[in-house]
Formats: structure tokens, C-alpha cells, sequence
């Protein structure tokens, strides 16, 4: 168990008295047929999501899969290609001050101050706009390095800032790319507790990007994962909060999740290999082929939908190619 | 701070001036001796002599200004328009279209290899000087400028964007402070550049300045003074390369490697 820090503890007292819930309550997120690409590469194909005001969701998936590709173009970062976001079911672009970003780099700027960094974009009287920062980093727990310059601050206090700076606009809907990355596993442990109460105090609707399974189920309310630019595993957490990394059932859907993605990261090959189907496990999103080759015996995951679009058939020779997030099925005649 | 230690500093700072020194008493010597003749060089007390003497009719500080004030002109009227076209090049893809070549292929021309034709159009008067200097100056705060707003990390701007921020405010909050640093080595060498050009143009023709002083004390031969007005023009270059560092200090103390110089 970590010991916490009083400091902070008092800070989140504080942030009680912030009525922010009733007035700025989160944002329902719908994405439909999601499509987007860069050039040639498609990077999302058709991806569907629904996010209830409120909710809190992890999305987890193999790096270069499109996870921060989807987090910018719910920021409106960048353009869709096709298909659609829709905010408390109207288009986004309603909802534009509601919605921040929390990158994983904290972009702070070098040459302002740690509270002017927290105050930028906001309008109104230097003072009022400074007494509001200071509150927001006191609920991070910063107040008292206000006055100093980022670059002087270790990379999880950067972090926080980041995180005040979002928090200052009383956003609706946070977007949080691996925010925790680059932190220790003490400092990550603790900025998913800050994380946690300010987002049960304020209800925004948040989306966490990570690549930290543990993380995602001590937030989450719900996981998804996605590859190639589908998601392919909707999994809710059925945990109660606050929660701790050593329960019996956090550690199971921890376990779970964890092996579903290392699935995906076993086929991360360059690789062909020639074999023999032998079994073909259906299910509603995955289905399994299993495959005889000369090194054993390979378990392929692909999408059912694929399976519907390129049959396959028991006992048929294939050419299985590893590719970066799959793994292409050739039969030999085809 | 021990006594030892402080001792130490000081022969530090010290011993870098021994040489210097010792020259300046051995130029003294020579001279004195008659080793050297005050033609070919004056001895070092005489430079100080001559100084105090001009200093005390007020010579001297007119010819500081007049020189000053003319650099500050050329420097002022190319640094800004190099300042501008930069910004405007920097932050418009269009404008970089339409002006950027153009002012590179001018560019290529050493400022110093127009005077023939500077003097044809402008005579030997003020102006001629003025547009030679601009000239000079101009390029090194357009380059600098340009590239410094160019390489402002965009991710940082897409943050701004993100966070709100829109034109006047993204440029002050972002743009401007993150090609600060850049536009700022642009200004030194601008200054470094400004005094050259100042110098060759004071020495062609003058009515008043330094180089009006040096130019008329040679014809009488007053090695003295020649060699103050060089003097004057080492300070004043000094000055001004302080100034500069200044400012890098001041508006730039965000960053560590400026701090610690
Ligand atoms: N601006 C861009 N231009 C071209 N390709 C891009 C661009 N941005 C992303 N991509 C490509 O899109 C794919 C998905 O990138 P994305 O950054 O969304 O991955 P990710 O899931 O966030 O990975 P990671 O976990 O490593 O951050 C990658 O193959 C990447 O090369
Ligand atoms: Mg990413």
C-alpha cells in the first residue's frame, strides 16, 4: 500500500465544494463508422463507440493500432474521414470548449510560468484568471511552484500541471493520451488516484488512453480494445471504487485483458509460415484458427467478419503472414 | 567563501589580462625608447591623451553620436523591415510563396559590393550610408525570424489551438516567445554586421562620425587619434554585442542555457 499524502488529501477536500457536477455535467460520446487516413494508410476502419455522459473508459491496444488517432479526432485535432462523433447526440463541433486534451508529452510552455501555463486560453482580469489557476493547482497539489518555470519540474509534476490546465476550463469531456507514461509506477499510482477523485467530483466523461492494463481497470468503468483500427474487446469493469491493485478480482480482469492483448502480440512477426487448418472457433466479434504447422500448432485470431468475407475451410492449406497487427490468411490456391 | 578560495578566483580572472597588459607596457617602452615611431604607431598614452583632449572639447562625443545615431538608424529601419517580412513570411505560406525567393536572390549580393552603384544612386550623403547598413542588417533578422517561426515545435501550437487560443493571442502566448530565441541571434549578428558596414561607409566620405574623425586625423598625420577612432569602434561593437546579450538574458530567462551563462 502506498502511504498518501496528507497534502493532497486536503486539497481534494477542497475540491468538494466545487459545484462543477451540476453544472457541467459530462458529455454522452457516439461515434459511428469511424474511418480515417493518412495518405494511402487507413488507420481506422469503421469504428463504433458509445460513451455515456459521465462514463469513464480505458482504451487499450497495441502501439501504432489508431488509439490516439481516435483520441484527436474526438478532440477535433484532426479532420474525420468518414463517419461520424456526435456529443450528447449533436455534431462536435457544438461542444468545442467543453472538450480538452491531456497529451502524453505535457506540452507545458518553456517560457511562461507554472501558472501561467495552467491560465492559458482563458479570459478575463489577470488577477481573477491568477486566483483561479492557483486553486486548480492546489487541487493538483502545486500551488506553492506557481511562480517557477516548467522546465524545472520533474516529469510528473509537469503532468500535473497539464492536468490542472485542463481542469481549469471545466471540460465535459477529458481526453487523456497515456498521460501517465513516462511516470514511475509510485508517481502513476498516485496521479490515477488524483485522476480518479477529481473525476468523480467533477463527472466529466473521460477517455484514457493507455497502455498500462492495470491502469485501465483501476480507472475504467469500462475497456476497450482496439486493433486495426476496430474495436474488437468491449469489457465492462464490474469493480466497485476505490480500487486496489491487489484484489482478487481486479488481478482476474487484469489477467484477462492481459492475455487477450498478448494475442495480438504474439502474431507480431515478419514472418509467413505455411500449415493446415484444423479447427475453427467462432464467436461473436474473434474467431480462432487454429493451424498445423511444421513449428506447431498456431492459434490465429481474425474477425469474424473477415471469416464471412474469405471463408475458410477445415483441413485447407494456408499461408499465414505475420503482419504488423495481424495475421493475413492466404489459402494456397488463392 | 575560504580565503584560499577567494585568492584562487582572483588570480583567475587575473591571469587572462597578464598578456594584455604586458603588451601595453612593452608598446609603451618601445615607443618611449624610440624603437617605434609615433607614425606607425603612437604610444599608448598619447591614444589616452588624444582621448581627453577631444573628450574635453566635446569633439569626441559629437562624433560618437553622429556615428551612433546613424548605426541605430540603418539598424532600426533594416532590422524592422527585416523583422516584419520575416514575421510575414514566417507565418503565411503565401507570402513565403511570393516573397521568399526574391528576397533570397538579393540575399546572395554582398551588401558591401553595391557601394559603387549605392553611390551612384544616393551620391556619398547620409543616405547612401543609411541604405547600406539597413541592407546589411536586414537579412540576418529576416533569415532568423523566418526560421525561428517556422521551427516553433507545432505541437505546441496545436496545443494553443486546442486550449483556445486564436490569432493575437496565439501569436503572443506561442509563436512570438517560441521564435524568440531565434530572432534574437539574428539581432546579434545584425549588430556585429551593422558595425562593418559602418565603418567602410564612415571611411569612404563623412562630414562628421568617427570615420570623418580617423579619415581627416590621417591626413595630418595624428596617428593618435587614428587609433582612437579605432578604439571607439571595438567599444561601441562591444556595447552593443552586451545589449544584446541583455536582452538574451532578460527575455529568454526561461531557458536554463541562458541562465547559467
Ligand atoms: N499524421 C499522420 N500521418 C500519417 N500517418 C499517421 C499520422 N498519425 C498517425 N499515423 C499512423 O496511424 C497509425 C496509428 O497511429 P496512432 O498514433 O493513432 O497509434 P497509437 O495507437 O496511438 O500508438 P501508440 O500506442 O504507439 O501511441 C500509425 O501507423 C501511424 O503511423
Ligand atoms: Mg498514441
Amino acid at each position: 500500500m502506498l502511504p498518501e499524502s496528507p497534502r493532497m488529501n486536503n486539497d481534494l477536500h477542497e475540491l468538494g465544494s466545487v459545484s462543477a457536477a451540476a453544472e457541467h455535467p459530462g458529455l454522452a460520446v457516439g461515434v459511428k463508422q469511424l474511418v480515417k487516413r493518412f495518405g494511402e494508410r487507413q488507420v481506422l476502419h469503421g469504428l463504433n463507440l458509445n460513451i455515456e455522459a459521465g462514463e469513464f473508459i480505458a482504451i487499450v491496444g497495441r502501439s501504432g493500432c489508431g488509439k490516439s488517432t481516435l483520441l484527436r479526432l474526438l478532440a477535433g485535432l484532426d479532420a474525420t474521414s468518414g463517419g461520424e462523433i456526435q456529443l450528447n447526440r449533436q455534431p462536435a463541433e457544438a461542444f468545442k470548449d467543453d472538450v480538452r486534451m491531456m497529451f502524453q508529452d505535457s506540452r507545458l510552455l518553456p517560457w511562461r510560468t507554472v501558472v501561467q501555463n495552467v491560465a492559458i486560453g482563458l479570459e478575463g482580469s489577470a488577477r481573477e484568471i491568477r486566483a483561479r489557476a492557483l486553486e486548480v493547482l492546489a487541487q493538483v497539489g502545486l500551488a506553492d511552484r506557481a511562480d517557477e518555470w516548467p522546465n524545472r519540474l520533474s516529469g510528473g509534476q509537469r503532468q500535473r500541471v497539464a492536468l490542472a490546465r485542463a481542469l481549469i476550463h471545466r471540460p465535459r469531456l477529458l481526453l487523456l493520451d497515456e498521460p501517465l507514461g513516462a511516470l514511475d509506477a509510485l508517481t502513476r499510482i498516485e496521479m490515477q488516484r488524483l485522476i480518479e477523485q477529481i473525476w468523480r467530483q467533477h463527472r466529466f466523461t473521460a477517455v484514457l488512453v493507455t497502455h498500462d492494463v492495470s491502469e485501465a481497470v483501476a480507472l475504467a468503468d469500462r475497456i476497450v480494445l482496439v486493433e486495426a483500427g476496430r474495436i474488437t474487446l468491449d469489457e465492462p469493469v464490474p469493480l466497485g471504487r476505490p480500487r486496489e491493485h491487489g484484489e482478487a478480482g481486479f488481478a482476474r480482469l487484469e489477467s484477462r485483458i492481459l492475455k487477450r492483448l498478448m494475442t495480438v502480440s504474439a502474431l507480431d512477426s515478419g514472418n509467413q509460415i505455411k500449415g493446415r487448418i484444423t479447427e475453427i472457433v467462432v464467436d461473436s466479434v474473434l474467431s480462432e484458427v487454429r493451424i498445423l504447422t511444421p513449428a506447431g500448432l498456431l492459434t490465429a485470431t481474425v474477425l469474424t467478419r473477415s471469416l464471412s468475407e474469405q471463408p475458410l475451410e477445415l483441413g485447407a492449406d494456408v499461408l499465414a503472414s505475420f503482419k504488423s497487427n495481424e495475421v493475413v490468411l492466404a489459402t494456397a490456391g488463392g | 567563501m575560504a580565503l584560499s578560495d577567494k585568492l584562487a578566483r582572483g588570480r583567475q580572472t587575473l591571469i587572462p589580462w597578464l598578456v594584455p597588459i604586458g603588451v601595453l607596457l612593452f608598446w609603451q617602452l618601445a615607443a618611449r625608447a624610440g624603437w617605434l615611431s609615433s607614425r606607425i604607431l603612437p604610444e599608448p598614452l598619447a591614444v589616452l591623451q588624444a582621448g581627453f583632449t577631444l573628450a574635453a572639447s566635446g569633439e569626441l562625443f559629437q562624433h560618437v553620436k553622429v556615428s551612433a545615431l546613424r548605426a541605430l538608424s540603418g539598424f532600426a529601419i533594416g532590422g524592422g523591415l527585416g523583422l516584419a517580412l520575416g514575421l510575414l513570411t514566417g507565418s503565411f505560406r503565401k507570402a513565403e510563396l511570393a516573397l521568399d525567393t526574391t528576397l533570397q536572390m538579393i540575399r546572395n549580393i554582398p551588401p558591401l559590393a553595391l557601394i559603387p552603384l549605392v553611390i551612384l544612386w544616393f551620391g556619398i550623403d547620409e543616405i547612401a550610408k543609411l541604405f547600406l547598413i539597413s541592407l546589411g542588417v536586414f537579412f540576418s533578422v529576416y533569415i532568423n525570424t523566418f526560421h525561428g517561426i517556422r521551427s516553433v515545435d507545432p505541437a505546441l501550437i496545436e496545443m494553443g489551438k486546442s486550449y483556445g487560443l486564436k490569432g493575437w493571442g496565439l501569436y503572443r502566448e506561442i509563436i512570438l516567445p517560441g521564435a524568440l530565441s531565434s530572432i534574437l541571434v539574428g539581432v546579434r549578428y545584425a549588430l556585429g554586421f551593422m558595425w562593418v558596414i559602418l565603418i567602410v561607409a564612415e571611411t569612404i566620405s563623412a562630414q562628421a562620425g568617427i570615420g570623418y574623425m580617423t579619415m581627416n586625423a590621417r591626413e595630418f598625420l595624428q596617428t593618435d587619434v587614428v587609433l582612437l577612432g579605432i578604439l571607439l569602434y571595438a567599444v561601441l561593437g562591444k556595447l552593443a554585442d552586451a545589449f544584446a546579450r541583455l536582452l538574451e538574458r532578460r527575455w529568454l530567462k526561461w531557458n536554463t542555457s541562458y541562465n547559467a551563462a
